[in-house]
């Protein structure tokens, strides 16, 4: 075999890439059940829409990302915005399980609309970097690859000081530890759940932008990867934002060393285990988010 | 006298409804007379493989159309598609809905090994034959199954043929194999592995990877590190398929990367994959079951009928053909004498020689063609255009 170290650092590069991908699909998901403890299982749909916006739209200017990634956050945002007027809005205070059930219906219709409208065979979605790749020391790494990792970066940076620093950023975190108090201290309820779907299905469309010229693209190529995206949010710790980076990031790199020493097939098996050994060992996730109660 | 004429105009009403009754039913008798052969399709319209069901019931839509603009020996054909997504359950469950529901003559599909698998024994029950042109796994025709057919070369005739070939004419002597845990993907590269093995050659890694996998550069990392591959025996769908060319080139494995491997691919990949891959089809070598531009008559007719129905600047893929085919052996056996299920399956059996747009179809005792003209090697070109090796 030969030199084992370029190797191992190509598939370091290669599991926080992955991992990139995984914490862009994650981030809005994990805003919206952290905030308002709602999953939304439309949100893969939500991705796949966000890619194919930004495949359509840059055909449509000739190539165009920088406006194929608007196009994706902004049809990210009304997907965000439709779902929480149509279905949590009016089944919000209800039993718990009526707007989850719902998201499921939600989900199978855009899935089927898509296939509908889009067809079954898969596209190709190159990005003006999806085939321009860099070596550097034997290592090689894509530029659309450097660009997620990087966006993701910025995403959770951006994220990050949107809930530390802003005045609404506040009113959410507010909202997400009391409801009641946060509606007695004047927080318009009503809008920040709103403002709050919106971000998180923005978040959605934009890794969708992102992983367009990565994934299989299809009308379910965003069920690829929603199903490790709610393993992360398990295991990062449920709405926990740096939880879910740093569980995104781990499965990642679980999954490129699993392929190199083991095989592909292992690396589902590695990752659900490490989620039931979380839920049944510290359920609360890598990162338990601190609540004081008011007794 | 009077009671006379009512009698006379009783019975002239009573004899004039009795007239009327026999024209009506006969009437009814005479439109129902229109014989109907209905051929169910279970093909896979949505999920991974429906870019093969889709393209597939194209294919069969077109060949009903031309077979119905005069019909054969008095029958015309229908089709009744079902969604089968190529999966175990789907597939179940649109077989169980067409046998009940259609109670078809026979049944074209399914699209995948494990889906044709899982209809098999519901074929059986129902007493339906089924011919496969698309599904490549060995379990299909080895254990015998009295009413299963199938005209796709299944995956050892393929792999066998290839792994010869590339011995023999590329002077291949180590691979890496990649394939979906599917069972056609497992049968495919068991098969390739058996026959390399034999004649001398040396596998390097057997890598499987299931159909949620988009991305492939830690598989192409992991080859990367292997050392010389001569080459890369590929088994998987079209979508996957142009991920893995892509990382490996991107990796500098494949030769359209700079390295040395070559990949192979069985009949998996419809025609289309090159320009999808882009450059990092270059070199690929693969089985087609159907090149466009053979001047065989059966591929030309074909070519002009599709082009006539879906433009002249279209060109069908193996998927359109083996629809396509899988009809047109419907239509033969009515064509020699088959009017429902059992009358098909007899006739099927006595298949010799049909030529179709894919080959020659040429049943042996388990049903399985055992023609191999059907297969055709080319390579990809730098300009993404194919070479014809004739290798066969």
């Amino acid at each position: 075999m030969l030199d084992l170290l370029p190797i191992l650092a190509q598939q370091i590069i290669n599991g926080l890439v992955l991992g990139s991908i995984y914490v862009l699909a994650t981030l809005g998901l994990t805003l919206i059940f952290g905030v308002l403890g709602q999953i939304n299982f439309a949100h893969a749909d939500f991705v796949t829409l966000g890619a194919f916006a930004a495949f359509f739209a840059a055909r449509l200017t000739g190539g165009n990302y920088i406006f194929a990634i608007l196009a994706a956050l902004l049809v990210g945002a009304l997907l965000g915005l439709a779902i929480n007027g149509a279905v949590f809005s009016p089944l919000r205070g209800q039993d718990e399980t009526r707007p989850l059930v719902a998201t499921i219906g939600v989900s199978v219709l855009l899935e089927n609309t898509a296939l509908a409208v889009l067809g079954p065979v898969p596209y190709v979605f190159d990005s003006p970097y999806s085939n321009q790749v860099i070596r550097v020391a034997g290592m090689f790494f894509t530029v659309q690859n450097m660009l997620v990792m990087i966006v993701a970066v910025l995403s959770i940076g951006a994220l990050y000081m949107f809930l530390k620093l802003t005045f609404l950023g506040k009113a959410l975190r507010a909202l997400s530890q009391d409801r009641e108090a946060a509606g007695l201290m004047g927080i318009n309820q009503k809008q920040l759940i709103a403002l709050t779907f919106v971000i998180g299905s923005a978040f959605a469309g934009l890794a969708g932008a992102m992983l367009g010229p990565v994934l299989v693209l299809t009308p379910f190529a965003g069920a690829s990867v929603i199903v490790k995206a709610f393993a992360i949010v398990i295991i990062g710790g449920f709405g926990n934002v740096e939880g879910t980076i740093l569980a995104g990031l781990m499965i990642g790199l679980i999954e490129s060393f699993t392929t190199q020493f083991l095989t592909p097939g292992l690396s589902d098996i590695v990752v659900f285990g490490i989620l039931l050994l979380m839920l049944a060992f510290r359920p609360t996730g890598l990162i338990a988010e601190r609540r004081e109660e008011n007794v | 006298m009077g009671q006379t004429r009512r009698a006379l105009a009783i019975a002239s009403i009573a004899a004039a409804g009795f007239v009327g009754l026999q024209l009506l039913t006969g009437s009814a008798a005479a439109q129902n007379s229109t014989k109907v052969i209905k051929i169910g399709a279970l093909l896979a319209t949505s999920g991974a493989g429906s870019y093969q069901g889709a393209q597939q019931k194209e294919g069969a839509e077109l060949a009903i159309e031309l077979l119905n603009k005069t019909g054969v020996n008095g029958y015309k054909f229908q089709l009744h598609h079902e969604d089968s997504a190529c999966g175990p359950l789907p597939a179940t469950q649109a077989g169980k809905r067409l046998i009940e529901t259609v109670k078809p003559d026979v049944i074209i599909g399914e699209s995948c090994s494990d889906g044709t698998l899982a209809v098999m024994p519901l074929v059986q029950q129902a007493q339906i034959p089924l011919i496969n042109a698309s599904a490549s796994s060995l379990k299909i025709t080895e254990p015998g199954n009295p009413w299963t057919f199938r005209i796709l070369p299944h995956a050892q005739m393929q792999s066998e043929n290839f792994s010869n070939h590339v011995y023999e004419k590329l002077g291949a002597r180590t691979a890496v194999l990649l394939f979906e845990n599917t069972n056609a993907g497992i049968d495919t590269i068991d098969s390739f592995e058996k026959a390399f093995v034999a004649k001398g050659g040396k596998i390097l890694a057997k890598i499987g990877f299931g159909r949620d996998v988009n991305d492939f550069t830690a598989i192409a990392t992991r080859l990367a590190g292997l050392g010389p591959i001569d080459i890369i025996p590929t088994a998987s769908l079209e979508g996957q398929g142009v991920k893995i060319a892509q990382a490996l080139a991107q990796a500098g494995v494949t030769k359209a990367g700079g390295g040395k491997a070559i990949q192979l691919s069985n009949i998996w990949l419809p025609a289309g994959f090159d320009e999808k891959a882009g450059k990092a089809a270059t070199g690929f070598i693969r089985i087609v079951q159907f090149d466009h531009l053979e001047q065989r008559k059966p591929v030309q007719d074909f070519l002009a009928s599709y082009r006539a129905k879906f433009g002249a600047d279209k060109t069908p893929s193996h998927l359109q053909a083996q629809g396509y085919d899988q009809v047109m052996l419907v239509a033969d056996t009515v064509r020699r004498g088959a009017t429902d299920a059992k009358s098909i399956r007899d006739k099927l059996l006595e298949t010799k020689n049909l030529e179709g747009a894919t080959g020659h179809v040429v049943f042996d005792g388990k049903h399985q063609n055992s023609s191999v003209d059907t297969m055709h090697y080319v390579e990809t070109t730098a300009d993404l255009n194919w070479k014809s090796l004739n290798w066969n």
